[in-house]
């Protein structure tokens, strides 16, 4: 049972890992601002989702576990709403300092 | 490979980032990419604290260093730049009358 | 197997702080200053991964502490970033 709960968490962060490398590279490759941007929330959100379950199932406690996920629950919303805010403020240009 | 190993690997690769940081952030001629690689620097010295298993430490790094002190270096160099520009532009005025 | 969990954990912990610093290149050439607060952005989020499996492998729980700032204060210098002066809707 915990030999199977132990490669279930490192497949997922494994997994996870992975999405964080893709989106570093898409960061580094893609064109432009809007291409990079939507690379970058997904592969951060999902890879830090997945390292987030993987330490769930590896987590010594209950606390812990709900505590890590308190934790995506705030990045999650966090990272949202930020990329949201530089979307929009990259798009209509009307940031208070000068370009 | 064993714990040590990986341990040295990742001091290593911890502190020529660091180095690396600093020396961007000192050189950089702009004052708003110089604020930015000063939030990375932050950032990244509050790992070092962490991986020292000092968690106070990083703590007060990221909350002052990163956080804080990036906002208001932000705003600082954003009037910096409006300052710069309202100077040059009365010079320029000067220039012309 | 708990022999192999904390190598594990750190190995990956080094994985992603190579991709880190492969992702302050975009920070320092980064073209327009959206992408370095992108990128910092970015940062931020693998330094919450990164702390994640450091406190796991090294055992220190205060880590998760550490990591709740970070998701913060990355909020607190998007919103720094993105700020418009007051009134900037009338023409």
């Amino acid at each position: 049972m915990e030999l199977a709960l132990h490669i279930a968490a490192a497949v997922c962060i494994t997994l996870g890992a992975t999405f964080f490398v893709a989106g570093t590279v898409g960061l580094l490759r893609l064109p432009d601002l809007f291409s990079r941007l939507h690379a970058l929330t997904k592969a951060d959100n999902l890879g830090l989702g997945l390292i987030m379950l993987g330490l769930i199932l590896y987590a010594p406690g209950l606390f812990y576990a709900l505590k890590l996920l308190l934790l995506w629950v705030l990045v999650m919303v966090s990272g949202a709403t930020g990329s949201h805010l530089i979307a929009k403020r990259a798009l209509r240009g009307d940031g208070e300092d000068l370009q | 490979m064993s714990q040590p190993a990986l341990l040295l690997a990742f001091d290593i690769v911890l502190l020529t980032t660091l180095l690396a940081l600093a020396l961007a952030a000192v050189l950089s001629p702009e004052p708003r990419r110089a604020v930015m690689l000063f939030i990375a620097f932050g950032l990244w010295l509050s790992l070092v604290w962490a991986r020292l298993h000092a968690p106070d430490v990083a703590l007060a790094e990221a909350a002052i260093g990163a956080g804080l002190g990036g906002a208001l270096m932000l705003a600082a160099a954003r009037r910096a730049a409006r300052a710069a520009q309202r100077g040059t532009a009365r010079r320029a005025d000067d220039g012309a009358r | 197997m708990s022999e192999f969990m904390p190598k594990f954990l750190l190995a990956m912990a080094l994985v992603l702080l190579l991709t880190m610093s492969a992702g302050l290149v975009r920070v320092i050439i980064g073209p327009t200053p959206p992408d370095r607060m992108m990128a910092a952005q970015l940062l931020g989020t693998s330094g919450i991964a990164t702390l994640l499996l450091l406190s796991r492998a090294l055992n220190v729980p205060a880590l998760l502490d550490v990591a709740l700032i970070f998701a913060l204060l990355a909020a607190v210098s998007v919103a720094a970033f993105t700020r418009r002066r007051a009134g900037a809707d009338q023409p």
